[in-house]
């Protein structure tokens, strides 16, 4: 501190070195929320996936609201006459005679469809007429109240069961079994291994989703530096240190900022939904959007809304191996440093190209890891405890995904402790290596520098 | 009173060596010329000048103590490769490349203001980059350089990019700044900006230094003693006599009225003994020492430099 006396006070008004990684975290911030793309895909991205729980369920309804269908049966086989249940949207009507005669005279009458039932000599065979179109969903009711009314005519008249007593018989050999994991110091704990599995397979792509699209940013922010040679004179102001950490921050903040957002407005246009159409969200209307989609996948979770708030975090709380605040600590750790992780290692590729097209030589062997721990999340989450499941929950390269999906499922703490300091002592190697590849790499133009080359820059002073 | 001190300064690259035991210094106040073939070292030195690498021996004095990282502040720099954040509104940018030299956020908008008014680019200070011309960013390049008034600042080809209006627009800048005392490393290819605006040269050759000084000590050392005369008229005895007592002469007319002669005075002869003939025997129009251009003392000095080093291998 030789010049305290004299220079000190000259240097005062100075921003201290850390101010400059602040400046450079805000650049990078406020220009890259400040951008077109980045407002239209944060706004989007909520309305999309709004849209993707309601338009099912509002389709539907507009549909039924529009459609009250009026069928008239011409039945043959004389088993079904009267026995056609009327609900909200079918109405059913009778007709026996020349079938070519009724359905002239029935669409004539304002009836939706003619259905003729033949003889059922050979089988249970119908046909449905129509004109212009067929009202959706009409089918497959049809033939759901056929089916039933059948089954329950051969009940009763094969076996001399009456219908009622054998749908008693059917909710009394109903199984159902509950699914209870026993933890280390042998506390019993009530849980949903399939809901585990899922959530912890959300989380990890949720992880990689976010590793790969703002990792990277990084690589390509790098890349725009160096490409429009700006590079140069930054690092005459600002170390090549501080302008990688402001990099990597900042971009980070922008994407907290957009999951917050979206988060948000996901939770306020769902909420607005609710508000302005509640039957949208009626048990019945779920119910019905998730016959109609065949699997009921299509419905995300989110369609579920009938459960009292208050109650969800309870829920949520009882599913899973360890408490959810642990895994919401854990999500957190390793969104963290795997995004860390890779975006310095991200950052070193994109130092050492000049264009974008050539860094794919460079992430591959970075990327790999991260691709092959999604493949394997099927085969982890079906296996959490598994040898494949262990190692790659240690390899940092791969533990931010496979941990995530192993967690819900309950995990040893010395392995997510083990797997955690790996993952960490691996992210201060990589920050080493990459720091050293990027202040050279920066500055290094045209031909592309071998893996022996780059290797002897980690030994440069 | 130096502001730079280059001391005993060795970089090596894994497979090269990029400057080999290069001392010089810069005086203060001076624009100082550092020069040199392509890959001779230079913008190794500058880089290193300016803290973006560092030296494997040697070191740097600024002002006297070993060059430090609050010195870059102090410093300002505009490289041969220079760039801006194309989509990045100008004027925003500036402020941010002025905050990073230090400049708090109201004093830099101030000075940015007066700075683009003056260089004629204020309509642009809310586009992107992009849609500035290749002359204009060189501009803003420029302003950004020098608007935290650093007392020292490295140039390096300034001039390319650059039509002749805006160089003398950027001359005259530079030599307000020298005026106002800065100290400029400018370097170049331009030779003949050189002899314009540098008082004190450097070749850099090889990774070596081969030649340091003033520019006007730096001529004087490899005159070769050449003189013009030019004369309206002479009689044959001049060149008989010229001849005899030694002097090496080519001549040839000007135009319709003069004659130039290039003499060679021999070391053994003086410009008088020379003149005394040409008195004696023509009528002398005018009269001068033929000086080198920078141009020639650097091709010269290089080549020799270059058969020296073939011939130690």
């Amino acid at each position: 501190m030789r010049f305290l006396s004299s220079r000190w006070k000259m240097r005062t008004n100075f921003p201290a070195m850390k101010n400059k990684t602040l400046l450079v975290i805000s650049r990078e911030y406020l220009t890259r929320i400040q951008k077109k793309s980045f407002i239209i895909i944060t706004i989007l991205m909520p309305i999309l996936f709004v849209a993707m729980i309601v338009l099912p369920v509002l389709l539907v309804t507009l549909h039924e609201q529009r459609q009250f269908s009026r069928i008239l049966v011409v039945d043959e086989s004389e088993i079904f006459i009267n026995n056609f249940e009327d609900s909200k949207h079918y109405e059913f009507s009778y007709r026996s005679g020349d079938i070519e005669q009724i359905k002239k005279e029935a669409f004539e009458q304002d009836f939706d469809v003619v259905l003729q039932i033949l003889d059922n000599s050979q089988g249970m065979k119908s046909n449905i007429y129509y004109k212009k179109s067929l009202p959706t969903g009409l089918q497959s009711e049809v033939e759901d109240q056929m089916d039933d009314i059948f089954f329950n005519q051969l009940l009763k008249d094969s076996l001399n069961i009456e219908p009622s007593r054998y749908e008693n018989m059917q909710r009394l050999a109903k199984a159902e079994s509950a699914t209870i994991q026993i933890d280390e110091q042998g506390v019993e704990k009530e849980h949903d291994a399939e809901i585990n599995q899922i959530f912890g397979m959300v989380c990890g792509l949720v992880i990689y989703f976010i590793i790969i699209m703002f990792a990277s940013q990084v690589l390509r922010g790098v890349l725009e530096e160096k490409s429009n040679r700006i590079v140069e004179v930054l690092i005459s102001s600002v170390r090549p240190t501080q302008l990688l950490i402001g990099k990597i921050v900042g971009i980070a903040l922008v994407g907290l900022t957009q999951l917050v957002i979206w988060i948000a407005l996901s939770a306020a246009i769902l909420g607005g939904v609710q508000l302005a159409a509640p039957h949208l969200f009626s048990d019945e209307e779920v119910e019905t959007v998730t016959n109609m989609t065949s699997s009921g996948d299509l419905v995300p979770e989110g369609a579920g809304l009938s459960v009292a708030p208050e109650n969800i975090f309870e829920m949520i709380q009882n599913y899973f191996a360890i408490s959810f605040s642990a895994i919401i600590l854990c999500f957190i750790f390793y969104f963290v440093v795997g995004y860390l992780i890779y975006s310095t290692l991200y950052a070193a590729t994109g130092s050492v190209v000049d264009h974008e097209s050539d860094s794919q030589q460079y992430t591959m062997p970075i990327t790999l890891p991260l691709i092959l721990s999604i493949v394997f999340v099927p085969s982890i989450s079906t296996n959490p405890d598994g040898a494949l499941a262990f190692w790659l929950s240690m390899i940092p390269l791969t533990s931010p995904v496979t941990m995530m999906v192993r967690l819900p499922s309950g995990v040893h703490s010395w392995e997510l402790f083990l797997s955690m300091g790996l993952a960490l002592g691996f992210l201060v190697l990589s920050i080493w290596v990459s720091a050293k590849i990027y202040r050279i790499g920066i500055l290094n133009y045209g031909k592309k520098p071998s893996w022996k080359t780059i290797f002897k820059w980690l030994r440069e002073k | 009173m130096k502001i730079i001190d280059v001391e005993h300064v060795t970089k090596r690259f894994s497979d090269f060596m990029a400057l080999d035991d290069i001392s010089l210094s810069v005086p203060q106040g001076s624009v100082f010329g550092l020069l040199g073939p392509n890959g001779a070292g230079k913008t190794t030195l500058i880089r290193i000048l300016m803290r973006i690498s560092f030296p494997d021996q040697g070191r740097i004095l600024f002002k006297g103590h070993p060059l430090a990282s609050e010195d870059i502040y102090d410093m300002g720099y505009l490289p041969e490769e220079r760039g801006l954040y194309k989509k990045m509104k100008t004027g925003e940018q500036a402020i941010y490349l002025a905050q990073l030299k230090g400049l708090e956020k109201a004093e830099a908008y101030k000075r940015l203001r007066a700075k683009f008014e003056q260089f004629g680019i204020m309509e642009w200070w809310n586009k992107p980059v992009e849609e500035l011309s290749k002359g204009m960013q060189q501009k803003v390049q420029f302003i950004t350089t020098i608007l935290h008034k650093p007392s020292f600042l490295i140039l390096d080809e300034p001039f390319s990019g650059f039509d002749p209006i805006n160089a003398n627009l950027l001359k005259d800048e530079i030599a307000q700044l020298k005026k106002e005392g800065t100290t400029i490393v400018l370097s170049t290819h331009n030779m003949a900006s050189v002899e314009e605006i540098c008082d004190h040269i450097a070749l850099i050759n090889r990774s070596r230094k081969i030649l340091e000084g003033d520019i006007f000590e730096v001529k004087n050392r490899f005159k070769k003693n050449i003189m013009s005369v030019e004369v309206s008229r002479f009689s044959d005895e001049l060149l008989e006599r010229l001849d005899n007592q030694q002097f090496v002469v080519k001549y040839g007319p000007t135009n319709d009225y003069y004659t130039r002669f290039e003499i060679k005075i021999p070391d053994n002869r003086t410009t008088n003994e020379m003149l005394q003939l040409f008195m004696q025997y023509s009528e002398i129009h005018s009269f001068n020492e033929i000086m080198p251009t920078m141009n020639e003392i650097f091709i010269e000095q290089v080549e020799n430099a270059n058969q020296l080093s073939s011939h130690e291998e």
